[in-house]
């Protein structure tokens, strides 16, 4: 019985993931990259922002291609479209790597996050779900990305709060939680007329 | 529609609010690029992409500085819109800078030289010369030099206070490098770029006296390391800085290809560079900041750790270990500067700069440290240190570099567009208000295509003769790109014209034709011995033969 048990519990985690079969595991791999790919080409394009005294803000619709792609395709897939976006990210625009990419990390965490939920793209509540988690991911992020500020690549203090913590919270923020839904929408239906829903659904 | 909004309200209330948002905050985007075309005139090719060439908002920079800087707007001792009353003892730094900077853009469009640019380099040059005597406490004199709080004004070496010792106090004189050079150069370039013949005088008694205080003892004997005893001249009567000696190497080396001497072959400044790629370096190859020729008056010594040596390498200031004091400004400049004398040490040396002082911010921006001792601190040298490495990074063609530097620098502000157009300035009134004109000359000096080391390099004597444009309706237009091609015998001219504008070309020697799109669009007018091309507004790339 707790032989069973133990198997059930590790099959619904390897669904969780989305890795429970080979074929599987190759969608939801197939899947990151596609997401990285659209995560890179979105982060590509310079984007509108307005001062208002020190605050910067505006959205970043990049930023929320991660949870929703984690939302779509699981945690794995969030966490393989924010870590690989944000590598080839930095390696197109620097040549090299950040702080060993520990802030790509930071954000395929947030992608892990959210991709641990399950959501109904066709209904608002479950929207206003990712929107939370969204947040709560993004938050994670941002600190984490604070602290590898401070504590790795010993950054000024007050130029890693003034120049990337506080600007990626007051554009990052409004960003994931109102175009993750979006995007997981959209996507949704997307593959749906392709035929490819099943890649999505629940 | 209203069934779908019902089950639909989150997805179309977040999409609503995403597209609010995205409105309210939809401004500084990039400015647009240069258009660069491909002309074909009697069988000749032009790409417009070979041609120095720059952009709206470097030219609406400009516009900006403009009227914080030419006399049309304001006397020469006046600094309204500088925001710089806190800064008293800078503003001849700023004054410099944005010279060098605006020099490269002027050399951008070398073809396009009229009153509007000349005036400009002129009137930085006379603000930068103001004297106690006619502007009182608001002249550069008195904010750089006079302010009694310095006491730099009666000195004399090596006893700073026996009068029978020799005199370097004064604000012309050998012990203020700070002022001179900068002085010097700027009145250089402005020669340099429109060769008036004005200024070459002046320029050539600075010259002169560095040359006594470098090789002689000041008395006339001559002296190895002269005057200082370490081939280096000081900013203040006291200590010496790569950084500012950079400045007259510079000069000089500019002087030598304006006016054909041979002030470096004669080895003036050999003793000084021998100093500082020797004696003034860190651990890493790079340059400490600052080296005291003599103890100064009224020194405090540190409250702890070993005390300075007099002479000796300056110490830092927060370690308090022993240690000399090291900044990225201090390199920034120097290696930008110096890279026309000594190309193979700034070239070995940037890899290793960027890696000690950078700091990466995010995959986007990146920034300067003051001092690699202690890179947790961030203040205004931090942002001096990322400005001056703007210049650098571009000139050793790290762009990459460049434009992450830009994105720290400037990615925090709004920028601010005037009514007409005309002018642009990033509004740095949140930070810190004195950034403004700052940041306005640093985008122009970080992005143009001309680098510090193209500007020490004086134009052939051909160049002098060349078609160019004389005079213009300056107000009325942006001359991105304006510049003849002696080979192909062409004039590249590519620009936008707001109102019905003519431009003046000089030095043709025939009735010229404009063409556009390799069509002819024109034959000029003559008017005297010039002629003029009147265009309605648009936006032209133009090839005149």
């Amino acid at each position: 019985m707790s032989e069973g048990n133990s198997q059930g519990k590790k099959h619904a985690l390897l669904e969780r993931l989305r890795i429970q079969s080979w074929k599987e595991a190759l969608w939801t791999v197939i899947f990151s990259f596609i997401g990285a790919v659209i995560y890179l080409v979105v982060a590509l394009i310079p984007m509108p922002y307005t001062m208002v005294s020190l605050f910067k803000l505006g959205l970043a619709p990049a930023l929320a291609v991660i949870p929703a792609a984690g939302a779509m395709r699981g945690p794995i897939a969030g966490l393989l479209t924010g870590y690989i976006g944000e590598v080839v990210h930095v390696l197109i625009i620097t040549g090299g790597i950040v702080t060993a990419t520990l802030p790509a990390l930071a954000y395929g965490i947030m992608g892990f996050v959210v991709g641990l939920a399950r959501y109904d793209f066709a209904r608002g509540r479950s929207l206003g779900k990712l929107s939370l988690l969204s947040a709560l991911g993004f938050v994670m992020a941002a600190v984490l990305i604070l602290a590898i500020g401070l504590m790795v690549e010993h950054s000024g203090t007050l130029a890693t709060i003034g120049f990337v913590f506080l600007p990626l919270v007051t554009v990052g923020l409004p960003s994931v939680v109102l175009l993750a839904p979006v995007f997981g929408r959209i996507g949704h239906l997307a593959l749906k007329g392709l035929n490819l829903g099943g890649i999505v659904s629940r | 529609m209203s069934s779908y909004l019902k089950t639909n309200k989150f997805f179309v209330a977040v999409l609503v609010l995403s597209l609010i948002i995205g409105g309210l905050t939809f401004s500084n985007l990039p400015g647009p690029a240069t258009s660069l075309s491909v002309q074909t005139v009697n069988g000749v090719n032009y790409n417009f992409a070979d041609y120095g060439s720059l952009t709206h908002e470097q030219l609406a920079l400009f516009n900006y500085l403009d009227t914080i800087v030419s006399q049309e707007y304001q006397p020469y001792g006046n600094w309204s819109g500088w925001n710089a009353e806190l800064f008293a003892g800078l503003h001849h730094y700023v004054l410099a800078f944005m010279s060098y900077a605006t020099a490269g853009l002027f050399e951008s469009t070398p073809g396009y030289r009229t009153d509007y640019y000349r005036n400009f380099a002129y009137d930085l040059i006379k603000k930068m010369n103001t004297t106690v005597a006619e502007f009182n406490d608001t002249s550069i004199e008195y904010r750089e030099w006079m302010n009694p709080s310095y006491g730099f004004s009666q000195y004399h070496y090596p006893n700073a206070t026996n009068s029978s010792d020799l005199y370097v106090g004064g604000y012309r004189g050998p012990a203020n490098i700070m002022w001179t050079a900068h002085y010097a150069l700027m009145m250089e370039l402005y020669e340099r770029n429109f060769l008036t013949g004005e200024l070459a005088s002046e320029i050539g008694w600075y010259v002169r006296d560095w040359n006594n205080t470098l090789t002689t003892d000041g008395y006339g004997n001559s002296k190895e390391g002269g005057i200082f005893g370490v081939g280096l001249i000081p900013c203040e009567p006291y200590i010496v800085f790569v950084q500012c000696n950079s400045i007259p190497i510079y000069t000089t080396e500019l002087y030598d290809n304006l006016y054909d001497t041979s002030y470096m072959d004669s080895g003036i400044w050999d003793y000084g560079l021998d100093f500082i790629n020797t004696t003034m370096q860190d651990g890493n190859g790079l340059f400490t900041d600052g080296y005291y020729t003599m103890e100064p008056v009224g020194f405090h010594y540190p409250s702890e750790g070993p005390p300075p040596t007099f002479p000796g390498l300056a110490l830092d200031r927060v370690m308090l270990d022993g240690r000399p004091r090291v900044s990225s400004y201090c390199n920034a400049w120097s290696l930008a500067f110096l890279e026309y004398t000594q190309p193979e040490e700034t070239i070995k040396d940037y890899p290793v700069f960027v890696d000690l002082y950078g700091k990466d911010l995010s995959a986007d921006k990146m920034y300067m440290v003051d001092s690699y001792y202690y890179p947790s601190r961030f203040g205004t040298y931090d942002i001096l240190g990322s400005l001056f490495t703007l210049a650098l990074a571009k000139q050793r063609g790290d762009v990459s570099t460049r434009d992450r530097i830009l994105n720290f620098l400037y990615g925090s502000f709004n920028k601010q567009w005037s009514a007409d157009g005309r002018t642009l300035y990033y509004d740095t009134a949140s930070l810190e208000p004195f950034l403004q004109a700052v940041l306005a000359f640093g985008w122009i000096w970080g992005t143009t295509p001309v680098t510090i080391r193209n500007l020490a390099d004086a134009r052939p004597s051909a160049f002098w003769g060349y078609p160019y444009i004389s005079h213009a309706d300056d107000d009325n237009m942006w001359v991105y790109q304006a510049q003849w091609n002696p080979v192909k015998e062409g004039f590249v001219l590519n620009i936008r014209v707001d109102q019905l504008s003519t431009l003046t070309f000089s030095n043709f020697d025939h009735v010229p034709t404009a063409y556009s799109g390799g069509s002819a669009m024109a034959q000029l007018t003559t008017s005297g011995a010039d002629y003029t091309l009147s265009l309605q507004p648009g936006t032209y790339n133009i090839v005149i033969v």
